[in-house]
């Protein structure tokens, strides 16, 4: 056992950090308010500087440094949810689906980019509700010249109207493919982004595809089965693992430093069991999904046989602790919490996407009652 | 980070559940019901290493670390064994023998802590008061130093193992203006002219332990039964209290995956509608959310065993943030296991009552729920 950080790991977590500096902050506000030519500059700007510190090569090699992947992902969540989405979607889908499952000559292609930050990507998986688990795909290629004509409709697609290039999961046949798309295809349009609710910084939107040719040097698979998909959702799901995470830290720390500079009665409002008690539960809570995020993640690593259960159990008590810490903030700072732009309302409203991308903390809880019924 | 336990470790734990699922668990059903104090389990305990485990060799121990101590914890209660023994075999171990065994003399190790460890003694400890509790600094017993020996006047209460103890380890003042620095901790001994133990306390919840008052009218003790220096019992405290919100706590993680196990055959036999109840996904989610609970706990649990492995001294916050979720977060899951069980669940024989009773002492005893809350509030 071991419950420290390595010093690799917090070495990283510190260069994140240092990646971001007081002007940041009118970065993140254009990802908010920006056109995508506004977005794409700025993610590019801040994914060259993260490509720097070795960001974003971690994670490429399934089941290496799964624990200085969460801390340094930690990190990142905790300075912009948005900026984090955005990137996560880029190095730890795009970049692992060709990482794992790409040719010698896609891999070849597209990693040294990833790794710079000199490419964007994007995935695209969900079709008619978020939910891939029960609905099948119905996007789908039909064999043309050297390659495929791609046709099919993709919503809520991260990162797809600032991507270079767009991995859509579809299939040929009976057999789950994805085809690398160039941005400007034809056939390819990309749609209006999406307002949401959270993640105000991150470019989502629908896309759908006519006709659209894929060469066979940039399709990934065949595969037999529906194995590909089962662990980019396992991926996505480590994604909003981290994240909520870093929403938890983002809004804790927010309201420790008001209860404690903010005075009501003459004393700071943290001298307060209304507040205070607050803060306790914030923080056992903050801990214990700390613990419970860096064990499934350490657990990947394993070959525990509830490794998959575990991860759900992560996924499930982070989001839900996520908007529970946030409305919390929210409680504690009162006016100040409750105007724009400010880590507890944005947290409030990032929350509820932790809980319903990826797998979906119902669909998660089914997934873990199946192993808990297998349990004896 | 590593979260992994050794091999050595793993099999000591499945050794445990055998040892108590074949010896210990038969006999728990009927201790629990009328509320009996099963020595003769506590004596297998004591027998099989475990009431001493983390003591050093030559004194009936096996040297083993906090992280083993923590994990038999756990083992005792997913083999069943009710919250009433676990927690006699707690108070005994960490609250009364490691007392001695961290902070007595050679003479008084050697005197106590082999059969203490083996089992032939039972051991208490005495902190809280009838009017004293959460504020420890407002302790009203008094030691009085009379030529070589001590006199002890006061009352404590809600104590452990009281009526059964054979070694009692007892908070009192000795600075009799001071607040914290005025508390000291003594041995006393059943039988000691002035000591004696009120009626066993009828109790919601860890019914097959034994709980009373102890009073002391002019108790007097020789002098060598002092623990340390004086003065220095409010430390020792607080030093037991990591062992309260570590090892103690483990026997509620591990009783929860009892029922969590017992839960999952209950849901797979019991039809209704034509199907197993636990296809119903009202069903599957409070299994889920008994599995989280049981996910989220472990870790920090053993994140304070572990540190307390590496020397690092009094882990209050993390040893607050163990308590107060494991206290509070349980009560929900141990709920939900009940319902789960619907009319059977509120029957005797079929266990998970008796977790939901025991559960619930979690976020009380060793420093209420709230007290954890003000702890983590004052070190943030």
């Amino acid at each position: 056992m071991d419950f420290d950080y390595s010093e690799t790991q917090r070495d990283l977590s510190e260069k994140v950090k240092g990646v971001f500096d007081t002007d940041s902050e009118a970065s993140f506000a254009k990802l908010e308010s920006g056109d995508d030519d506004v977005i794409r500059i700025e993610v590019s700007k801040y994914l060259k500087t993260l490509g720097q510190v070795g960001y974003l090569t971690l994670g490429l090699e399934n089941g290496k440094d799964t624990v200085g992947l969460v801390a340094a992902q930690e990190s990142l969540a905790t300075i912009s949810p948005s900026l984090f989405l955005s990137v996560e979607v880029n190095a730890r889908i795009f970049g692992r689906l060709i990482a794992v499952y790409g040719t010698a000559d896609q891999k070849r292609k597209f990693l040294p980019g990833l790794k710079k930050g000199r490419v964007i990507g994007a995935v695209a998986l969900s079709e008619g509700g978020m939910n891939i688990e029960n609905n099948p795909l119905h996007t789908a290629g039909v064999p043309f010249d050297d390659g495929f004509l791609v046709t099919g409709e993709k919503n809520y697609v991260v990162n797809a109207s600032i991507a270079d290039w767009i991995a859509i999961a579809g299939k040929v046949k009976e057999n789950i493919v994805f085809f690398l798309i160039k941005k400007g295809s034809e056939g390819l349009s990309i749609g209006q982004r999406l307002s949401t609710l959270g993640y105000n910084g991150t470019a989502i939107s629908a896309i759908s595809l006519e006709n659209c040719p894929a060469l066979s040097k940039y399709v990934i698979g065949p595969f037999e089965g529906e194995e590909p998909l089962k662990t980019i959702r396992t991926w996505e799901n480590q994604i909003l693992t981290a994240g909520s995470l870093g929403l938890m830290h983002r809004c804790y720390t927010t309201s420790l430093s008001y209860a404690k500079n903010h005075k009501s009665g003459n004393k700071p409002i943290i001298a307060y069991q209304e507040v205070g008690f607050k803060l306790a539960e914030m923080l056992t809570l903050l801990q214990t999904a700390q613990l419970l995020a860096y064990r499934a993640a350490w657990m990947a690593e394993t070959k525990d046989r509830e490794t998959s259960v575990v991860a759900y159990c992560a996924k499930v008590f982070c989001a839900e602790s996520a908007e529970e810490i946030a409305s919390q903030a929210l409680q504690i700072l009162g006016g100040h919490g409750y105007i724009g732009r400010n880590p507890a309302e944005e947290g409030y409203r990032n929350a509820k996407y932790l809980q319903i991308a990826g797998t979906s903390t119902d669909i998660s809880r089914m997934k873990i009652a199946d192993g808990v019924l297998q349990m004896d | 980070m590593n979260f992994s336990f050794t091999e050595e470790q793993l099999m000591f734990k499945e050794q445990v559940m055998r040892f108590a699922t074949k010896e210990i668990v038969p006999r728990v059903q009927e201790h629990e019901l009328k509320g009996e104090f099963d020595f003769q389990s506590f004596r297998k305990l004591g027998e099989f290493g475990i009431l001493g485990l983390h003591f050093s060799e030559e004194l009936g121990g096996s040297n083993a670390d906090v992280v083993t101590s923590v994990l038999v914890g756990e083992a005792l209660g997913e083999a069943g064994i009710d919250g009433g023994l676990t927690l006699a075999y707690g108070a005994h171990t960490f609250l009364c023998a490691d007392t001695i065994f961290a902070h007595g003399t050679d003479t008084q190790r050697k005197k106590y802590i082999p059969k203490l460890a083996s089992g032939e003694w039972i051991g208490c400890m005495g902190l809280t008061e009838p009017g004293a509790g959460s504020d420890v600094a407002s302790l009203a017993t008094k030691a009085e130093k009379r030529g070589d020996k001590y006199v002890l006047n006061g009352n404590k209460m809600f104590i452990t193992n009281g009526p059964v103890s054979d070694v009692a380890v007892i908070y009192a003042k000795t600075g009799k203006d001071l607040k914290h620095a005025g508390i000291s901790a003594f041995i006393v001994e059943k039988g000691a002219a002035g000591f004696s133990t009120g009626k066993n306390l009828i109790k919601m919840g860890v019914r097959s332990s034994h709980t009373s008052e102890l009073i002391f009218e002019d108790c007097e003790i020789p002098e060598e039964n002092l623990i340390g220096q004086e003065g220095a019992g409010f430390i020792m405290a607080m030093q037991t209290v990591e062992w309260d919100r570590s090892a103690l706590l483990a026997p509620f993680i591990g009783g929860m995956t009892y029922v969590l196990k017992k839960c999952a055959r209950f849901a797979k036999e019991r039809y209704q509608f034509g199907r197993p109840i636990g296809e119903f996904q009202a069903i599957k989610h409070k299994l889920a959310d008994m599995k989280i609970f049981i996910e989220a706990a472990r870790s920090l649990c053993y994140r304070i065993a572990w540190c307390k492995d590496q020397g690092r001294p009094l882990n209050h916050l993390e040893a607050a943030v163990a308590k107060l979720f494991i206290g509070d977060w349980s009560l929900k899951p141990a709920n939900d296991a009940m319902v789960l069980h619907g009319g059977y669940g509120y029957c005797h024989e079929y266990e998970v009552e008796r977790y939901f009773r025991d559960s619930r002492l979690a976020p009380i005893g060793g420093g209420t729920s709230e007290i954890e809350k003000k702890i983590i509030c004052k070190l943030i």
